[in-house]
């Protein structure tokens, strides 16, 4: 748990001005009030009561990503999200959202993340939109065009979701596939996959690629069925009450698992499942239960490097470079596994991207609500894309790939350079190598019996 | 305030430059002074330049209509420096954040004023080139406000302060017009021609001229470095071994002191680090070739046992990261001493003669029992400057008004060791009542100089006790 309140931490910060070069809105405006020192001060004087609620702080923190890097770079620990949300919570009490936003929001958070079973049928009705030729239909007739920008480009950036048929629930136990190296399968470390609830519906693949690396890598993989969302987006909206109720169900969950890790492949979610503790702070029942919890949270990368033994992987000549997730970089301080195993990958030429500790500007939701601002920070991330000459952008979470897709959309680099998350980069690599030793041990064989 | 200024300075510098909202008037009220965490003083207008010709024009037009203007770099000042005082416009300089030229064979750079110290650094590395002025905000601190205060760091034992490099400056005069110090097109590293104009803005805080370029020297960048960490139960001691060890012919490029609190602090954050919690720890930093390195170590060491048994010392780069760290963290440490902790910035900044040094030492905490407040202290012990950390809660009335006092009798305890109330982060408004005492006549002189060169009192007004 962090070892100051959220007010506590409000009132150390000495505005020393370290967090300025790590905050990415800063960067692109350089006006004070969007860098994180400006942040702090504008939530405590709303907070205090120094100035009202209105429009123009809200706009003001509402600019805010999230993303946390200042609080990696603060001496002190200066929890800035957790302050600009607590202003934002205060704003919602005097005012609460009016209009679509508000109640389609509303609706989100409390009827349809929280719910797996609703959000596998909006991912079949996306399939049948894609399916159906209406998707064809409507790039044609250029509806998009209606929407904002930063809409269509999400559109064209869809991943192609699996048809209903394919997405029924993961099998709750993958034996590990490293028996005879490491003894018996009942030694095997067991790893929970966090399927997630977006990312389940969406990016159904990437979690079957989960699994099937954790076990490649020597767990054996359980995938409970009961788990929900994490609440993620839920506390970055002010939604905390919905927020506890999941993560009591998660908690709950998973300690019928009974395993040793719990393991995220989406940044954000790890990160949220990592601050179960601070929802608790003031619950002395829940508390230890959540505390057990956190501490079991590891992201995929992570328990695969520190717990595991990935086999080896061998790419096809690319540039790689990767695109950190700020959750997982800043909040569960995961910053060098990913690199690692991208590191080991034969035949690939790892390059390390400029400014890569700036978020890319996707943030939860942030690049709808903030189009101008996360456009901004997406040009300028694609503009260090290009100095690495990369083929594959690879990521780390589905809100950073997502942005990344629209970022090469962008840029106008479709084509020649791809993002992909690091388990099915992974994945598809260690199936390659494998590959072509079966290749090479045949042709061995040949050579003998020649 | 004339309201047409604000239409003038929309139309030179377009309306996303030029800031009015009450929330961002807000934002540009502080520094990281304690000063103004007590007492915030908002602008009425606040611009973003991007040009050396949009500064002149803006400096023009606040002649003009009599408004007071107000350099800002990074606002990392802890003296109220760039705070509007008076009222006015705050000119925020660090999106004019260029390197313009890395001319490596005439061992010099040309950058624009809101460069940040480390991300010079990082460019210049790849030539094996570095600036060496290194201030604890290295991260953050924008150049242009290193040359208007002239600060200094860790390595100033050995390489000086921000002056030694500035080598010619661009800068926009109180009256808007423009001048190139150190000769127009000189690349000489060298100069004596004419009045040393550059030297006049380095260290005036904005009050005579915007800084808008730099043509700074840079230099070879040590290959390796070693550190020796030291501890010794007495202050006196402590001072005794630097005062050997500058005897004995050795510079060290860092000298660096942190007391009995710091070490604790340092230990609270850091329980790993374990160390020795007596009256002084020494860190000291060599720099050079690999070989000098290692003989030079060598030497500090037999030096430094003549004084302690506790000496530990390495050259290879991870274990010197870990001898280095307690100096590093020790800033934001100091906050640990006392539970919600807030480390005030004041009083933080004195320097007095090497021999006085332990005896300052012991009289600071001698203070800072009286106020009954915690304090701990660490500096720069090869110059005698010295990082004074008084710890208080920051909504305890009683304690913030002890503090401010307690700021004052530190600030007078220098001036009576024969020092100086600030030795590399400047006057700003927290340090102005002591102008006259340390300076006496030679006030006026800086007087007459602030009225020639700025008749209407614009730059930065209400600062270093200039007239108002």
């Amino acid at each position: 748990m962090k070892q100051l309140t959220t007010v506590e931490s409000m009132y150390s910060c000495v505005r020393c001005g370290a967090c300025r070069e790590a905050c990415p809105t800063l960067s692109i405006t350089g006006r004070e009030a969007d860098g994180p020192r400006g942040r702090v001060l504008m939530a405590r004087n709303l907070i205090e009561g120094v100035i009202p609620v209105n429009d123009e702080i809200k706009e003001q923190l509402d600019r805010c990503l999230l993303c946390s890097a200042c609080v990696d770079a603060c001496p002190v620990d200066v929890a800035v999200p957790d302050i600009v949300m607590m202003a934002k919570e205060k704003i919602s009490e005097v005012s609460p959202q009016k209009g679509v936003t508000g109640t389609v929001g509303k609706w989100i958070f409390r009827k349809l993340l929280p719910f797996p079973r609703r959000l596998q049928k909006l991912g079949h009705l996306l399939w049948i939109y894609q399916k159906s030729g209406l998707q064809n239909v409507v790039r044609k007739l250029g509806v998009m065009k209606l929407f904002p920008e930063s809409l269509q480009q999400m559109e064209r950036a869809m991943p192609e979701i699996l048809p209903p048929s394919r997405r029924s629930p993961h099998p709750p136990l993958t034996p590990s596939e490293r028996k005879d190296q490491n003894g018996p399968s009942h030694s095997a470390p067991r790893a929970a996959l966090f399927q997630g609830c977006i990312m389940d519906m969406m990016f159904r693949s990437t979690n079957e690629n989960t699994i099937r690396f954790l076990a490649k890598s020597g767990f054996d993989v359980v995938t409970p069925g009961q788990q929900v969302c994490c609440g993620a987006l839920h506390t970055h909206n002010g939604e905390k009450q919905t927020a506890v109720q999941l993560a009591k169900k998660n908690i709950e969950v998973f300690e019928q698992a009974n395993v040793d890790y719990i393991v995220s492949n989406a940044g954000g979610c790890g990160a949220m499942l990592r601050e179960y503790e601070e929802l608790f702070r003031d619950d002395p029942e829940w508390l230890p239960r959540a505390r057990k919890f956190c501490q079991k949270v590891k992201d995929v990368s992570e328990v695969a490097v520190q717990k595991g033994t990935v086999p080896q992987a061998a790419g096809q000549g690319e540039r790689i470079t990767y695109q950190p997730s700020c959750h997982l970089q800043y909040v569960m301080g995961v910053k060098d596994a990913p690199k690692k195993l991208l590191r080991s990958v034969a035949d690939a030429q790892y390059v390390e991207l400029p400014e890569a500790g700036y978020c890319c500007g996707s943030a939860g939701i942030y690049n709808l609500l903030q189009e101008q601002m996360a456009n901004d920070i997406l040009d300028k991330k694609m503009g260090n894309v290009a100095k690495t000459r990369a083929n594959v952008i690879v990521t780390a979470n589905p809100g950073c790939l997502l942005q990344m897709k629209m970022g090469i959309e962008r840029a106008g680099m479709k084509g020649s350079v791809e993002a992909v998350h690091i388990v099915d980069y992974m994945v598809e690599a260690m199936e390659r190598n494998n590959q072509s030793q079966t290749a090479e041990n045949q042709e061995k064989l040949q050579m003998q019996s020649v | 305030m004339d309201g047409r200024i604000i239409v003038r300075l929309e139309q030179l510098f377009g309306k996303e430059r030029v800031l009015t909202n009450q929330t961002d008037l807000m934002t540009y009220s502080y520094d990281a002074s304690f000063a103004t965490q007590l007492e915030p003083k908002e602008p009425e207008i606040v611009v973003i330049p991007q040009s050396t010709e949009e500064i002149s024009a803006c400096v023009k037009l606040a002649n003009e209509y009599k408004v007071p203007l107000y350099p800002r770099g990074a606002g990392t000042a802890q003296t109220g420096g760039p705070v509007p005082v008076m009222g006015g416009i705050v000119m925020d300089l660090s999106r004019m954040n260029r390197i313009l030229e890395i001319d490596h064979k005439n061992m010099q750079v040309v950058i624009e004023p809101g460069v940040v110290q480390a991300n010079l650094n990082n460019a210049l590395k790849e030539y094996g080139l570095f600036f060496p002025p290194d201030p604890g905000s290295a991260k953050m601190c924008t150049i242009g406000g290193m040359v208007a205060n002239n600060s200094s760091g860790l390595r100033a034992v050995k390489y000086g302060n921000t002056r030694f490099y500035v080598l010619g400056l661009e800068v926009v005069l109180p009256t808007g017009d423009v001048i190139i110090t150190g000769g127009s097109k000189s690349k000489a590293l060298k100069s004596v021609s004419g009045y040393d104009l550059a030297h006049l803005m380095v260290g005036s805080e904005g009050t005579l001229g915007i800084i808008t370029k730099l043509r700074l020297k840079v230099l070879p960048l040590p290959p390796g470095r070693g550190i020796v960490l030291c501890s010794f139960s007495k202050l006196e001691q402590a001072g005794e071994a630097v005062n050997a060890l500058f005897r004995s012919g050795i510079l060290p490029s860092a000298l660096e002191i942190m007391d009995q609190q710091c070490t604790k602090a340092a230990n609270l954050m850091r329980p790993q680090l374990a160390l020795p919690e007596n009256e002084a720890l020494l860190v000291i930093e060599a720099d050079g070739s690999k070989e000098e390195v290692a003989s030079q170590v060598k030497r500090i060491t037999e030096v430094i046992r003549q004084f302690t048994d506790y000496v530990k010392f390495s050259d290879e780069p991870e274990e010197c990261q870990q001898l280095w760290q307690a100096r590093q963290i020790v800033g934001a440490a100091t906050g640990r001493l006392k539970p919600g902790g807030f480390r005030v910035y004041g009083g933080e900044d004195i320097c007095v003669p090497l021999s006085r040094l332990p005896e300052t030492l012991r009289k600071i905490h001698e203070i800072a029992r009286s106020y009954n407040i915690v304090c701990a202290i660490y500096g720069h012990i090869g110059d005698g400057n010295l990082h004074t950390s008084p710890v208080i809660n920051r909504r305890d009335k009683e304690e913030i008004e002890n503090a401010k006092k307690m700021i004052e009798d530190i600030h007078r305890l220098a001036i009576e060791m024969e020092g100086t109330t600030t030795a590399e982060h400047g006057v700003g408004i927290v340090r102005a009542q002591y102008m006259e005492i340390e300076h006496g006549t030679a006030l006026e002189v800086m007087k007459a100089i602030k009225r020639t060169l700025d008749p209407n009192n614009i730059l930065n007004p209400g600062k270093m006790a200039l007239p108002v």
